[in-house]
């Protein structure tokens, strides 16, 4: 049996969807966040695998961009989380429910 | 590739595995083990803790944390870069030394903003640069 | 490798003075200093627009005035449609700033790095405006959109910022991922990562599924960023939440940064797919429009009502896109459809800012953004309650203010197709429009008809503490200048239309 890129595809399109169940299911903010990491990098299996296919090297490229545009925004959401936290003592977000209509 | 490409790995694996459960199993058949009630109380002298301490850690890991991940993955353009240097010639040396630039003022502006202090809270410029109103009550929402 | 420094210019200048305002920041001077320069920069910034676009007409180059400068293998494409739109970004901003100089330096949280935020995603919108390949378009979106989350949530105390920042954030960095997986399934299939390239690509290729799940995938990380319905849950309570000028910008600069993001990849990247994109922006027009305006009705917070009305603008900025989804529509009213978008965007940008200018206005005297806490306004601020006027009609689209022409190009571009679905989508609008018109009065009748509340001293406004601050007075001149001019002479705004051109040229 061959592993072909297909495969890799494949692969990531469940842990997608992995990652988008976890963000409707969970409630923990830092939870959501690691969900959101993990459709993040199903993204990054496409593109090498994609790349990897179609014999070009723009698809590993784009993972770099991908890498450091997801850290840069770990660490902006990270912040936000600790800031929600030390205010709270709670990062759940059906509790940040002050303002409906 | 097939599967059988995969074999290393997998050995690799049951090797890694197997030695973990051989040291783990050895310890817990070969070692001494008589427990008293004294011996498995969590402290020797003192008293017994009611609950679980509640775990925060000070903001500041979490800082030095947040700054290693960015600074660490933002290197990943200089490997991309270095694998073809030669062939990029001094426009792309140039192009690495803005860059390398970039994040080498970031890094001085974190520096001097106290972010990198360990001991950042007994400094008189923490409190009147980076939280001039630590602990004072928020405003009223507008 | 020959570089087109003029053509990067604008995004030279910004960069450079995000840098200086960081080490500004640094400095031992006064902290008015930060915004004095980011100010400056972004004036600065504009100067190479303007050369740039009228670059034969003052002897700088020999090009055509319409010529694209296509930098980086076609990634990166300074024509006249991504000049306007830099132009429309450094405005906004630059309206922004002055909007956040009062308000946030009263605040206690205030720091340099506000400013700095804001000029870096200005300098992603900048970017966006140009980007023509996935992975720079998603850069500079990610830009725009990363340092908007800290604003949101700069009042670090309030709770409802922090609900705001991290709502924001979440969603924000969902549609993120579901517009890169929509990406790189467009890749995937197409093997081109340059808009061009996709296309040429999908004309040879043809249609398949995964291509289809990856445009939708696309443009509904897209819907996210302009709040589109069913996208916009997270919208009312950033924008409430978050403070005002921040607001102004998210609901000007960074919502316009994805519809700029949405023109090229659908009229450029996917223009051979119309029949996937045509319908799914139809949908997402006609339930922005209605449900936008059906709960804007119920709002009794002024900027809650904003957020609401912005949704529903957004709405009323995607009818056009929904011209596409007949199958006869001819190269012609495409470029109208295109035009409408950019002209509805421009005038969005310049009506929406002044509207939340007057409302921090307001919001400084009052310290209340409920719509009942502003009646009588004119009997003791004549002239903010007629600046008040004056945006919420424009908004309502009453001639001869700005947003009646505005709504005008975005009708005849869907009633000039020959189609039922263009049609229905045009009544939809129209209906939408009359409901508007409603809540938008109910706000402007509260101002001036309705009398000054019991629970706050009217002889105490009367006599009235502060004046609006010197910024704010001149963002609110500049607006209010805005949306005169650009609705009594219309024709400064139909020029543009050489924009649709050079875009959507090829249909």
């Amino acid at each position: 049996m061959t592993v072909t890129p297909g495969w890799y595809m494949a692969l990531a399109a469940v842990l997608f969807v992995i990652g988008a169940t976890g963000i409707l299911v969970r409630r923990n903010a830092l939870v959501m966040f690691m969900s959101i990491e993990l459709m993040l990098n199903a993204v990054n299996l496409t593109f090498v695998a994609a790349g990897r296919q179609i014999g070009l090297i723009e698809g590993q490229l784009s993972v770099l961009f991908v890498m450091v545009v997801a850290a840069a925004e770990v660490t902006v959401g990270l912040a936000i989380i600790v800031a929600v936290f030390r205010r709270r003592s709670t990062a759940s977000v059906d509790e940040l429910a002050g303002m409906r209509g | 590739m097939t599967l059988a490409d995969y074999l290393p790995i997998a050995l690799m694996l049951i090797l890694g595995v197997g030695f973990a459960a051989v040291m783990m199993l050895a310890s817990w058949r070969l070692g001494p083990n008589r427990p008293t009630p004294e011996k498995l109380a969590p402290y020797e002298c003192g008293i017994v803790p009611l609950q679980e301490p509640v775990e925060r850690f000070p903001v500041k890991f979490y800082i030095v944390a947040m700054l290693f991940v960015i600074f660490d993955v933002e290197l990943i353009f200089l490997f991309a870069w270095a694998v073809r240097f030669d062939q990029f010639g001094w426009a792309g040396i140039g192009a690495m030394a803005i860059f390398v630039a970039l994040l080498i003022e970031t890094l001085v502006y974190v520096w001097k903003r106290g972010a990198l202090d360990w001991n950042v809270a007994s400094r008189e410029r923490y409190r009147r640069v980076v939280a001039p109103d630590a602990e004072v009550a928020p405003r009223e929402a507008a | 490798m020959n570089v087109d420094y003029h053509a990067l210019a604008p995004e030279i200048i910004l960069g450079i003075t995000v840098l200086a305002v960081l080490v500004v920041d640094l400095l031992r001077i006064p902290k008015y200093w930060t915004a004095v320069i980011g100010l400056v920069g972004l004036f600065a910034a504009f100067v190479p627009v303007l050369t740039l676009g009228f670059c034969e007409s003052l002897d700088f180059c020999t090009e055509p005035e319409t010529a694209q400068r296509v930098l980086f293998g076609g990634s990166f494409v300074v024509d006249t449609f991504s000049l306007v739109l830099k132009g429309l970004f450094l405005g906004a901003t630059a309206v922004a700033l002055l909007l956040s100089v009062g308000y946030i330096e009263e605040d206690r949280y205030w720091q340099g790095e506000f400013y700095f935020l804001m000029l870096c995603s200005a300098l992603g919108a900048v970017v966006l405006a140009s980007s023509r390949d996935l992975v720079t378009l998603f850069v500079a979106l990610e830009l725009v959109t990363g340092p908007t989350f800290l604003m949101a949530g700069w009042r670090k105390g309030d709770p409802r910022s922090n609900e705001a920042a991290l709502k924001y954030f979440i969603i924000g960095v969902l549609s993120a991922a579901i517009l890169l997986f929509g990406m790189s399934l467009v890749y995937g299939y197409t093997g081109e990562l340059t808009f061009g390239g996709i296309r040429a690509a999908t004309a040879a290729l043809g249609d398949s599924a995964l291509l289809t799940i990856g445009v939708i995938l696309t443009l509904l990380g897209f819907a996210f960023k302009v709040s589109a319905v069913p996208f916009h849950f997270w919208t009312p309570d950033t924008y409430q939440g978050a403070p005002i000028p921040v607001t102004a910008y998210l609901s000007v600069v960074s919502k316009t940064a994805g519809f700029v993001g949405l023109l090229t990849l659908s009229y450029q990247a996917f223009a051979e797919l119309r029949d996937v994109w045509g319908p799914l922006l139809w949908i997402l027009a006609a339930l922005s429009m209605t449900v936008g305006n059906l709960i804007a009705v119920r709002q009794d917070d002024i900027v809650r009502l904003l957020g609401y009305s912005s949704i529903a603008q957004g709405g009323f900025i995607l009818v056009p896109f929904g011209a596409a989804v007949a199958g006869n529509v001819t190269g012609d009213q495409l470029e109208q459809a295109f035009f409408a978008t950019v002209t509805y965007l421009l005038i969005y940008a310049v009506m929406n800012m002044g509207a939340f200018a007057v409302v921090i206005a307001g919001a400084n005297r009052l310290k209340s953004t409920l719509i009942a806490d502003w009646g009588g306004l004119s009997s003791y601020a004549p002239g903010l309650a007629g600046l008040l006027a004056l945006f919420f009609a424009s908004l309502a689209g009453i001639p001869p203010i700005a947003g009646w022409f505005a709504k005008l190009v975005m009708f005849s571009s869907v009633l000039g197709v020959d189609s039922g679905w263009a049609t229905a989508l045009a009544v939809i609008a129209v209906l939408n429009s009359v409901v508007a018109f409603y809540y938008y009065a109910k706000v402007i009748k509260s101002a001036w008809f309705d009398q000054v509340p019991d629970t706050i001293p009217a002889a105490e406004l009367r006599g009235m503490g502060r004046a609006v601050a010197p910024s704010l007075q001149f963002a609110l001149v500049l607006t209010a200048v805005g949306v005169l001019v650009l609705g009594i002479f219309p024709n400064l705004i139909a020029d543009v239309g050489d924009v649709a051109k050079t875009v959507a040229a090829g249909f």
